[in-house]
């Protein structure tokens, strides 16, 4: 229970830390210095110290919504297994839950954006609707596909059962659940080639279009929860695909051992994130659903292999 | 040693044309090789004659299959060397197609052939197939024209997917013996294969497979509807010398490998399956050939679907079986291919003297041009089927045999489709004939090397319909022999 | 030694994953450069499915089919076909007349019958149905290829692919055939290759376009 508590805290607070370390990395690939790993926190730090800028056209809405996508990505990282196989919340049917949880906190932030009154919000938000309804499909497939391989319905289960499984058997249906997974989690959080994090140019704005009105502890409640989702995103790649080394008792050796393993492959998840994100470009607003497309096959593919690979 | 020298001997020949600049150089010594090649063969086809069976190590082998179509590969590269000699003056300049390229590439494609005929292994004439294709793959977008380099693109891709199923026939044959207990080492050696033929009749299945695999795949290099899409546009888009190699033993060359499968069938699991399935093929090239030939407007495309429709009398002339109806078959690849020569080679003349082989736009050739008329008329008339020439003997013998098979409906067709094209050619070439010349010719008929070719052609064609001559069917037996 | 050969075994069986994803990474591609590293790929998977069945057989004729694969179909003919690109100067764009997510869609279907049209030879002919089935998708896939992609390397690059189907079909039901067919093949493959190397060269010069289905002169 305290381990599980321990979890959530974990990826609340290394969560700038893994998109500061996504940035740095790619500047350093891109030949430049780069800022410090650690801005991102003095950034939050900085945000929270300022003032609240609202609209004066918005509603209550506008200053609700940051504080509930917070509240609902929290929630959310509490069904991730970390250093265990178990989470906070975890119970049967949970990637369900998930994915609405991460539905329900997309679906806050675009009220929020549209309510702000200016035309970036309703162009993010409908833009944000359209890749979020066709990335929906495949993450859910390959959940409920690694699920029918596992014969388990909740995230910690899964985790579990792959442990227990052979390295060198390689499984189709784990491979295509793992790609189509690793495009719909691009989509999910926005990364290129689906959005791109850095950007303020009217045409290739999705996330950022939302959140341009909001300024002080709100924008920064919103990042971090950007940031929340990547790394637990991550977390679930790591925990789904390639979870051995977790603890599987309560000593502390193994939970310390388990802790430095899940760091070192959340840090290869970075360059490997940062190294895409430097090679490929941001996809054109049309061809992005022709991208999840491809994620919707791999996974449908995947569901149908459950039955094929026996 | 007599199978090394003629394998050899084309591919000496190419690399020696190679060698030379003076277009008179090139013709000369090609012409020399060539007379050297077919002396080759025909001592190779004596020895044959002598012995039943020449052996050269694991992977060259010759029986009385082999000197049959050997004879006539020799017969119709001779008169192909010779027509192309004078045909071949002007040629583009361009990577691969200069008159020395035009040589070397005859040469290596005429080794490629040799290869096939020479194969003990299944394998390797596979490979030899194959390598028919590439060699001769050039030769079709010889002139670099629009229409030749699709038509030579097209003919690559098509026969090389083509040849790629026949690859895995082969290969699933090759699991059929190891699997019916032949070693692994012989089990893709054809005389092998013929004498364990017993032994492999427990896996019928595996067998079947592969003849399918491998008569889709043949088929496609034979022509065989609907794999037939290359070979209208190859056939007539290559320089007419090379149309008449490609119609008349390339054509002839893929039916061999098909024979040797369907040898080893019969013997295993009896002739039922594959001779149904040639039977379907050649049903369906007769047919579709014949429509076809009504509605061309280009000649040698004419002539191409013609082959089509003829190697679909072969196919099913091996499908009804039986001696009669092989040995028709065998007599029809030779009298066919002997025909389609006379009539490419006329085709060529035309294309000299009127500059096009639109049809619509020839006419009054009666007139203008007599003798290569009077060529034309006289290829057609054979092409038909008709007598005194020889296709009327073949054809025949296949009738007889259908009808002694109770092949009935199968022999209607083809009837059918032998009026038709009758139909087709008589309607075409009318228009040519008669009529008033819309423009002068170039140049009057035919030249000395062209009167010659066609001449011998004609002749053998005449003589092969009134009396087969006696080493012809000495080599016919043998071939026979081998299959049955 | 034993070890070995089970994990030999066992990666053998797994291997037929990795060309599932090449056939879907295949089809999803929209340059023709990644097309050209996912053969190259497919290829490698080759050589180690090679390598493991030569591993458990102890046959040295398998090393030898493998180093040859490998220095030809993994190495030669990409960089070939690299090359062939560069000096074409043409965009790289593959010209498919389906789109990204169509494609896949249409190569996962090809997949699923490729596992129908294997389930009942497999126990016929006693080989893993993974890796037949994956022969067969390799062959559809290229053949879809073919047909679907309008530049003309794209058609080399599918008959590649569907020789490799073949190639594995082979490997799968009779662990190889004789060193002397292997090689011939290989070599045909390489002569067909450069020939249509040539070819696509020549169709850049007479017609200015390297779009096949704009080559319909020819009908009837």
């Amino acid at each position: 229970m305290a381990i599980d508590i321990l979890q959530v805290l974990l990826l609340i607070l290394i969560a700038p830390l893994v998109r500061g370390v996504v940035a740095r990395l790619k500047a350093r690939i891109q030949n430049r210095r780069g800022a410090s790993i650690f801005r991102p926190y003095s950034d939050l730090a900085k945000l929270f110290r300022k003032e609240d800028m609202v609209p004066s056209t918005a509603s209550f809405i506008f200053r609700l919504a940051p504080m509930a996508l917070f509240a609902v990505t929290v929630i959310a990282a509490a069904f991730f297994p970390v250093l265990r196989g178990s989470a906070l919340l975890g119970t049967t049917g949970d990637f369900f839950i998930l994915v609405y949880l991460f539905a329900l906190g997309r679906f806050l932030l675009m009220l929020g954006a549209m309510d702000g009154g200016s035309s970036f919000g309703g162009m993010g938000a409908s833009r944000e609707a359209l890749v979020s309804t066709l990335a929906e499909v495949p993450l859910l497939l390959a959940l409920v596909a690694l699920g029918m391989v596992s014969h388990t319905a909740s995230i910690a289960k899964m985790v579990l059962w792959t442990t227990g499984q052979d390295f060198f058997q390689l499984s189709a249906v784990h491979a295509l659940a793992l790609a189509a997974m690793v495009l719909a989690a691009i989509a999910e959080t926005g990364r290129i080639p689906v959005d791109n994090p850095t950007t303020h140019l009217e045409l290739t704005m999705i996330h950022e279009a939302m959140i341009l009105e909001y300024s002080g502890p709100s924008l920064a409640l919103i990042e971090w929860a950007s940031a929340v989702k990547l790394t637990g995103l991550m977390a679930l790649l790591i925990g789904l695909f390639f979870p051995w080394g977790i603890a599987a008792a309560f000593s502390l050796p193994m939970l310390i051992l388990a802790l430095v393993l899940w760091i070192a492959k959340l840090g290869a998840l970075a360059i490997a994130l940062a190294l895409v994100e430097c090679s490929v470009a941001k996809l054109r607003m049309y061809l992005v659903p022709d991208f999840l497309g491809v994620a919707s096959a791999l996974a449908i593919l995947a569901v149908v292999f459950t039955a094929l690979m026996r | 040693m007599i199978l090394l020298l003629v394998l050899f001997i084309p591919l000496a020949a190419a690399l020696l044309v190679l060698s030379f600049r003076d277009p008179r150089m090139v013709a000369g010594s090609a012409l020399v090789a060539g007379a050297l090649e077919v002396v080759a063969i025909g001592i190779a086809a004596w020895n044959i004659h002598l012995k039943g069976v020449v052996q050269a190590g694991r992977y060259l082998r010759a029986d009385g299959l082999t000197s049959f179509f050997l004879i006539n590969l020799g017969l119709i590269t001779a008169l192909v060397l010779i027509y192309s000699a004078g045909y071949m003056r002007h040629v583009p300049e361009g990577r691969f197609s200069s008159l020395r390229w035009f040589y070397a590439l005859v040469f290596f494609f005429l080794f490629t052939m040799v290869a096939v005929y020479l194969s003990a292994n299944l394998g390797m004439m596979w490979i030899c197939v194959e390598a028919t294709t590439l060699a001769s793959a050039l030769l079709v977008g010889f002139y670099n024209t629009e229409g030749s380099v699709e038509a030579g693109w097209k003919y690559l891709v098509v026969c090389t997917v083509g040849i790629a199923f026949a690859l895995f026939g082969t290969i699933v044959f090759y699991l059929a013996a190891v699997k019916g207990g032949v070693g692994s080492e012989s089990a893709l050696d054809w005389s092998s294969l013929m004498n364990a033929a017993s032994g492999l009749a427990a896996k019928h299945d595996l067998l079947k497979l592969a003849f399918v695999f491998v008569a889709i795949g043949y088929g496609t290099k034979i022509g065989f509807v609907p794999m037939h899409s290359w070979l209208p546009d190859a056939h007539a888009e290559a320089p007419s010398p090379i149309s008449a190699m490609l119609s008349a033993v390339l054509l002839n060359c893929a039916l061999y490998a098909l024979l040797r499968f369907d040898a080893i069938i019969s013997h295993a699991i009896g002739g039922w399956f594959s001779h149904t399935l040639l039977l379907i093929f050649g049903g369906f090239s007769v047919t579709v050939a014949s429509l076809l030939m009504i509605v061309q407007r280009d000649l040698k495309r004419l002539l191409a679907y013609s082959s089509i429709e003829h190697l679909g009398i072969v196919a099913i002339g091996i499908g009804v079986g039986g001696s009669l109806g092989l040995f028709g078959a065998l007599l029809h690849t030779f009298n066919h291919s002997i025909a389609k020569t006379l009539l490419f080679f006329t085709a060529g003349n035309v294309r000299e003297n009127l500059g096009t082989l639109r049809m619509e736009r020839i006419r009054g050739m009666a007139r203008s041009l007599p003798w290569t008329g009077g060529a034309l008329v006289l290829g057609t008339l054979a092409l038909a089927g008709l007598p005194p020439f020889g296709l009327f003997v073949s054809e025949f013998m296949i009738f007889m045999a259908a009808f002694s098979a109770t092949h009935y409906f199968i022999a209607f067709l083809m009837l059918a489709a032998i009026s038709v094209v009758f139909g087709a050619l008589l309607y075409h070439f009318q228009h040519m004939l008669t009529g008033e010349a819309e423009r002068p010719a170039a140049r009057t008929g035919l030249r000395v090397f062209e009167f010659a070719t066609i001449a011998i052609c004609a002749a053998c064609l005449l003589a092969l319909g009134l009396h087969i001559p006696a080493a012809l069917t000495a080599l016919l037996r043998g071939a026979l022999a081998v299959i049955q | 030694m034993g070890l070995f050969e089970t994990e030999a075994a066992k990666a053998l069986a797994s291997s037929a994953v990795f060309l599932f994803m090449t056939v879907l990474l295949i089809a999803a591609a929209k340059r023709i450069s990644t097309c050209i590293v996912m053969f190259s790929a497919q290829s490698v998977v080759l050589v180690l499915q090679v390598l493991a069945v030569a591993h458990m057989r102890h046959s040295k004729e398998a090393y030898a089919v493998a180093g040859l694969v490998l220095i030809v179909k993994a190495a030669a003919i990409p960089y070939a076909l690299f090359r062939i690109v560069d000096a074409l100067k043409a965009p790289h764009d593959v010209s498919a007349s389906t789109t990204s997510s169509q494609s896949v869609f249409i190569a996962a279907g090809l997949i699923l019958l490729s596992f129908f049209a294997v389930q009942p030879y497999a126990g016929v002919l006693g080989v893993d149905e993974a890796m037949l089935a994956a022969a067969v998708a390799l062959v559809l896939a290229g053949g879809f290829l073919m047909v679907s992609r309008k530049k003309a390397l794209m058609q080399v690059v599918g008959l590649l692919v569907l020789d490799n189907g073949i190639f594995l079909a082979a490997l799968a039901t009779t662990f190889g055939m004789p060193l002397v067919i292997e090689i011939g093949v290989v070599f045909d493959l390489l002569m067909g290759v450069f020939l249509m190397g040539l070819f696509v060269f020549r169709i850049r010069d007479t017609f200015e376009h390297l779009d096949v289905s704009k080559l319909r002169r020819l009908r009837g």
